[in-house]
């Protein structure tokens, strides 16, 4: 607790809140553990309810990836994000391509998916991929000077 | 097309008849489906200054299109994006909206987002948060917004509220509109072993601006639990609960087909919105 509050501390019961909503967010989706008081077995079906939500969507962005998995797509893609906060459908997808790829298991059919989004875009892994057009021309304008 | 007189449950005199989600996958059935009179965009989806095609036709079509928005998070305590707020009401302003619609959820906190819609505990704290929220919407929108309760099976132990009387609150504090879910409704229900009739007897129901229906299944991951997927065909029971909603409110509201992945094909979308029609008492348009 945050220090001593009335029923009627509005302003503690929202920041109260404000940790707890973080809690459940982290146990969720980046692997923290779960908040007092929730329904163990109700946590662990919303956890799994999420990753297939992300799965589906990162199907839409890699339907090659996701199409040469078939049904196993959602499975797949929950060994690799399960626990890893959501970075929107195409980061998601990417890194799972990554992480297939580095164990040598990306499918025949996903690695030209793979290669043709590395070629337009520049994903560091951590942050928006970028089009690499866009740094080409960053690096000529700016480039020396920051040399 | 055929124009057919139907009864509208008045909140919003735009919205009338029956209506889907457009979505760019299913966007040519959406074309040639006749006697659509509304729909719903993604908010998030669509950019105002340039909407999809199929939406810009609905609208030349005399289809009135509702942004719904999916990641205010409304109950967060972050801080409301000012750019989520602004672009749902230009999307309103682009669409020549009757009403926008969001959700009583939040959807991340503490820096990272869950990647959907969360349940909020019903406290006077949550209520606070999300009446203010709310009200930062209206100040920015010139039309009322309409609130959807989401679909939950996990409960908060600080629960305070029943999910009716926290929404009643939530209504009289802001003055916004009721967008039921009847899928929710019955989701909601079912998950903790409660009569989905009684759930809706309890609903502000004189507030509704509209109704989504939605299909759903049990994952074999997860037996025992009811999941609102969008994904799957509308069950029996879900349509038994619209039937039930017809005859509370005393005529057919506003309802529409949300459908999200797992496309079935054109004959079956609209054997299952003609379905939808039937039960709420709105005339089948001609084929």
């Amino acid at each position: 607790m945050t220090g001593p509050r009335s029923d009627h501390d509005g302003r503690a019961d929202v920041e109260e809140l404000a940790i707890r909503q973080a809690e459940l967010v982290a146990a969720l989706v980046a692997g923290g553990a779960s908040p007092a008081g929730f329904d163990p077995a109700r946590l662990a079906a919303t956890r799994r309810a999420l990753l297939r939500k992300r799965a589906g969507e990162a199907a839409k962005a890699w339907p090659l990836l996701a199409a040469a998995h078939g049904a196993a797509w959602p499975a797949v893609f929950a060994e690799h994000c399960a626990g890893r906060p959501p970075a929107g459908p195409l980061r998601d997808g990417w890194d799972v391509a990554r992480a297939l790829r580095a164990g040598g298991r990306l499918p025949e059919a996903a690695v030209t998916e793979l290669a043709e989004r590395e070629a337009a875009l520049h994903y560091d892994g951590t942050s928006a991929p970028t089009p690499r057009r866009w740094r080409r021309l960053r690096r000529r304008f700016f480039g020396l000077r920051r040399a | 097309m055929r124009r057919v007189t139907v009864p509208s449950a008045g909140a919003v005199p735009e919205l009338a008849g029956v209506g889907v989600g457009w979505r760019p996958e299913i966007s040519g059935w959406v074309a040639d489906r006749p006697g659509l009179r509304f729909g719903e965009v993604i908010a998030e989806s669509i950019a105002p200054a340039v909407p999809p095609r199929g939406v810009v036709e609905l609208r030349e079509r005399g289809v009135e299109v509702v942004p719904h928005g999916i990641r205010l998070s409304l109950g967060g305590t972050d801080p409301l994006d000012p750019g989520k707020v602004t672009h749902l009401a230009a999307c309103a302003a682009a669409l020549g909206s009757p009403v926008v619609s969001e959700h009583v959820a939040f959807c991340g906190a503490g820096g990272l987002t869950a990647g959907h819609l969360l349940p909020l505990p019903r406290t006077r704290a949550a209520l606070d948060v999300l009446a203010a929220n709310v009200r930062r919407l209206q100040a920015e929108l010139d039309v009322p917004v309409a609130l959807e309760p989401i679909a939950s099976f996990l409960d908060w132990p600080e629960d305070e509220f029943t999910e009716a009387d926290f929404l009643t609150e939530l209504l009289e504090r802001t003055g916004a509109l009721l967008l039921l879910d009847v899928a929710n409704v019955y989701a909601n229900a079912v998950n903790r072993g409660r009569d989905p009739r009684t759930a809706l007897d309890r609903m502000p129901l004189s507030r509704i601006a509209y109704v989504h229906i939605a299909g759903g299944a049990e994952h074999p991951d997860d037996p025992g639990i009811y999941h609102d997927t969008h994904a799957d065909p509308v069950p029996e029971p879900v349509f038994a609960l619209l039937g039930e909603l017809v005859d509370r409110i005393g005529g057919a509201p506003p309802v529409m087909l949300e459908r999200d992945g797992r496309y079935p094909p054109a004959e079956v979308l609209s054997a299952e919105l003609d379905r939808i029609a039937e039960t709420a008492g709105l005339a089948t348009p001609a084929r």
